[in-house]
């Protein structure tokens, strides 16, 4: 009798054992992995056309430093076997604006002959939660503008979005995904290119050279001491 | 023979028929802000960011200007006059009860919303309308979807406002 019970308590936890086995193998099998056909490459397209400034300016991006805090930035959507980016946003954000700078003029050969240093903090690329019946593509960026011969620096925040349709078919996820990231890094882009506060920064942070630089020959005119 | 020309004839004449009118052009740039929430409504931050994705969507969709910018945005001094500016409030949002909604019926329990945008000219700050919107759904629903009802409803009202108030007074 003892013995029957013990057995039965055996197979008992065998059983569990087993499925908890099967559970994780089959929880690791839906992990998703990177593969061609469900990698998607996000380009910028048409490169963005920057605002007029009120005096001719270059800028350097610094770095794009990812503060998302999204353990797996390259994988844009985990259902359906997921769906990954062929870069790390970092690099995608930082080729769009370097790409739109450079077709306007305004990006400089190196950083020393930048006038103005940009190193860009991304918050959020990708999808973000929607309503379910679309996909919602959101990119979020703050960018510390950095006069490089004063050492100030002043903050521009940007944030694009899109809307885009749902789909059923694995393959049209994937073209709509990849239209709706797009569609939201040109927005993003464009807002911060565009943006009242880069505006305001360059126009700020030109004043305060403007307004130092007369006061560095002056110096010398002064009379020795003694 | 007859009876093909006829067929065509008629399908042409349902097809114009049913036709929806074709949206004008009204201003050239609108600019869509987060709106802002009163106090005591609870709804996260993700659900204004949804919203303002959304405004901006119907904006492009309906056509209403030719083109949407994004929140803070520059615009040339030449165009502020035919911009526009559209802010608000989220005033009320209530979560409903699946229950009521199941045992009642009739609209009973559904989620509430109730926001009021402010429509102004860019250049002059010139207050062009206010709109009122309310939507309701079923309290299953994501809340998200109302936001999608939401918008689509204001986009609908700002285009009645404005067309109104450029018809030539009587």
């Amino acid at each position: 009798m003892v013995l029957c019970r013990t057995s039965c308590r055996a197979l008992g936890v065998l059983l569990a054992a087993a499925a908890v086995a099967v559970a994780a193998r089959s929880a690791w099998a839906d992990e998703p992995k990177p593969k061609p056909e469900n990698t998607i490459s996000i380009q910028l397209g048409e490169p963005v056309p920057p605002q007029k400034f009120s005096r001719p300016v270059k800028f350097w991006v610094e770095a794009v430093t990812d503060r998302s805090g999204n353990p797996q930035p390259m994988l844009v959507m985990k259902e359906r076997g997921g769906v990954f980016l062929d870069k790390q946003p970092t690099a995608i954000v930082k080729d769009a604006i370097e790409q739109s700078l450079k077709a306007a003029n305004l990006l400089a050969a190196d950083a020393a002959s930048a006038d103005l240093i940009l190193h860009i903090y991304l918050f959020h690329f990708g999808l973000a939660a929607g309503s379910g019946l679309d996909f919602f593509g959101k990119v979020e960026f703050s960018t510390m503008v950095k006069n490089t011969k004063l050492g100030e620096s002043q903050e521009a925040k940007a944030i694009g979005t899109s809307i885009a349709n749902g789909a059923v078919r694995k393959k049209n996820i994937q073209k709509n995904v990849e239209e709706d990231i797009e569609g939201a890094l040109h927005d993003a882009i464009r807002n911060f290119l565009r943006g009242q506060q880069l505006k305001d920064a360059v126009t700020a942070l030109a004043k305060e050279g403007e307004s130092a630089a007369p006061a560095q020959p002056a110096e010398p005119a002064k009379p020795p001491l003694g | 023979m007859r009876i093909w020309i006829t067929a065509i004839v008629a399908a042409f004449l349902v097809t114009a028929a049913t036709a929806r009118p074709k949206n004008d052009v009204l201003y050239k740039t609108a600019e869509a802000k987060h709106f802002t929430t009163a106090e005591g409504v609870e709804l996260s931050p993700a659900f204004v960011d949804y919203f303002y994705a959304e405004l901006r969507a119907e904006l492009t969709k309906d056509k209403l200007v030719s083109e949407v910018i994004g929140e803070g945005e520059t615009v040339d001094d030449a165009d502020a006059p035919k911009s526009l500016v559209i802010s608000g409030t989220i005033t009320e949002f209530k979560k409903g009860s699946v229950v009521k909604s199941a045992l009642i019926g009739f609209g009973a329990g559904f989620k509430s919303l109730k926001m009021d945008a402010d429509v102004v000219r860019r250049s002059d700050k010139q207050n062009l309308c206010v709109i009122h919107v309310h939507v309701k759904v079923d309290p299953r629903w994501n809340e998200k979807v109302m936001a999608k009802g939401a918008a689509r409803e204001m986009v609908k009202e700002i285009r009645k406002a404005l067309t109104e108030g450029q018809k030539p007074a009587a």
